[in-house]
């Protein structure tokens, strides 16, 4: 009963809450799920980079696709979607990190976050957590500009991209990178 | 061909790898990779600490990645909330455009006085007033605190030791007070609830966990944990199925009481030792 793994926990439908919904999804409604479905565990990953608990990076996920939908409906600009979709997540990851700051919370988040790790054998695995530790760990200590752009970057964002979400210069994109993985690769090495 | 010695930066070694070169540079640079060694070895390094880190960070973020069907339902229910509210906006739109210079100032005069005159209408009822505030209080907020469950069997909910009243790390009870916006509130004025309780299968979950007020006379706190008590002794009793119960305690607590705990309002209240005592009964006796 302690262990809870996040597996086990399914959230109730709100179906039997709000009435069941007899009508037809609005085919703006289909494309903010399919796009829910595409962008969600890559902007988890994403928000996750601002030290956020898994539930906080939730609730920011879904303010995300409600603004999404909103924006869609008012026939907002459609050009570049997934980058929107990552600038508003980063804008409202931000702003909780600060009020989350504020409230004094950030030590005691991870009630819910207990990683279990999956080990293949255990020779392997102290080779490999090793590794992560050392490489997760170069990472933990980034800047925060060098931590979102390298996660960015890993989630198939182009330079271009970065540089929208984060507002600033493709140089400064290139720049980032190139530093964060010099650390990482020195990391490595060792 | 140009100088071996002159080797590529990383940025532009990270460049070529990145597809953000333009083509005349990266086919410069290419040829200087076929003849450098010194050079492929440190774009191979690049490439494989980018390999490591999106590998092994992935690896390490999927288990704080919960399930997505819960979220995914709950995203669904908001957007059609959110599509029925739409035509009350498209009417303001509406009005604004349609309104124009002097006719948009008559017309925000008007609502403004519309609006006074609502405030007004309030105030001089304050009795009311309170009465919607403090019922609204008695259910959590669905978008909130939908419930959540784990996997249980029926011999984990009805054969062990009981563990209805754990305890919530007050991290989390601070937390649950600052999504339902009153994070200055006093805790000892509110029991953070398991809205589904972990006798019936509720999970340590922050969308099961709600502030249930103790002040309020008769929907309370006491309530709730005598409909637990029943609902898990039905349960138990094969009377009734884990999931229509876990379905009817996170959808209409109250109304739930009502069907299998009394019909009406609960009375009660809790003596100094801690007892409840049910008050319509007392005063039979």
């Amino acid at each position: 009963m302690s262990a809870d793994s996040a597996d086990d926990v399914v959230a109730m439908s709100l179906s039997g809450v709000t009435g069941v919904d007899h009508r037809a999804t609005t085919p703006v409604e289909e494309e903010v799920i399919g796009l829910f479905d595409d962008l969600r565990v890559p902007l988890f990953r994403y928000t996750l980079a601002f030290r956020l608990s898994s539930h906080d990076c939730e609730d920011v996920i879904q303010e995300v696709f409600l603004a999404l939908f909103q924006h869609l409906q008012q026939g907002r600009s459609r050009r570049n979607l997934r980058g929107w979709i990552f600038r508003v997540a980063h804008n409202l990851a931000l702003k909780k990190a600060n009020s989350n700051r504020r409230h004094q919370q950030e030590q005691d988040a991870p009630w819910f976050d207990e990683p279990a790790d999956h080990a293949p054998n255990a020779e392997e695995q102290l080779v490999w957590n090793e590794r992560r530790l050392r490489l997760l760990s170069v990472f933990d200590a980034l800047p925060d500009g060098d931590r979102f752009c390298l996660r960015l970057r890993a989630e198939g964002l182009s330079y271009r991209e970065i540089a929208e979400v984060l507002d600033i210069s493709i140089g400064s994109v290139s720049e980032y990178l190139t530093r964060s993985l010099a650390r990482l690769a020195r990391a490595d090495r060792r | 061909m140009q100088a071996i010695d002159r080797h590529i930066q990383d940025e532009e070694l990270l460049g070529l790898a990145d597809g953000e070169l333009k083509p005349a540079r990266a086919a410069e640079i290419e040829d200087h990779l076929a003849a450098c060694w010194v050079c492929r070895s440190r774009r191979a390094e690049i490439e494989g600490a980018i390999a490591d880190f999106v590998r092994l960070s992935n690896q390490s973020l999927a288990p704080r990645i919960p399930p997505s069907d819960g979220p995914r339902s709950l995203l669904k229910a908001r957007l059609a909330e959110a599509v029925q509210a739409q035509p009350a906006l498209g009417w303001f739109h509406q009005l604004r455009v349609g309104l124009s210079g002097h006719r948009l100032v008559y017309a925000s005069a008007t609502l403004a006085i519309l609006s006074l005159i609502g405030l007004w209408l309030q105030n001089s009822r304050p009795g009311q007033n309170h009465l919607t505030e403090e019922t609204a209080a008695l259910e959590p907020k669905p978008e909130l605190t939908p419930g959540a469950i784990r996997a249980v069997s029926l011999a984990d909910t009805c054969g062990g030791p009981s563990d209805k009243n754990r305890a919530v790390p007050l991290s989390v009870q601070r937390e649950v007070f600052g999504r339902y916006g009153i994070a200055t509130a006093r805790p000892q004025d509110y029991e953070v609830d398991y809205l589904i309780t972990p006798e019936l299968g509720g999970a340590d979950d922050i969308r099961n966990l709600w502030p249930q007020p103790y002040g309020v006379k008769n929907w309370s706190a006491f309530a709730k944990d005598q409909l637990e008590d029943r609902l898990h002794e039905m349960v138990c009793a094969g009377k009734l199925d884990l999931p229509a119960a876990q379905h009817e305690i996170a959808t209409d607590w109250i109304g739930a009481y009502k069907k299998y705990v009394q019909n009406g309002e609960p009375a009660m209240q809790r003596s100094e030792n801690g007892t409840v005592y049910d008050l319509a009964k007392l005063s039979l006796d």
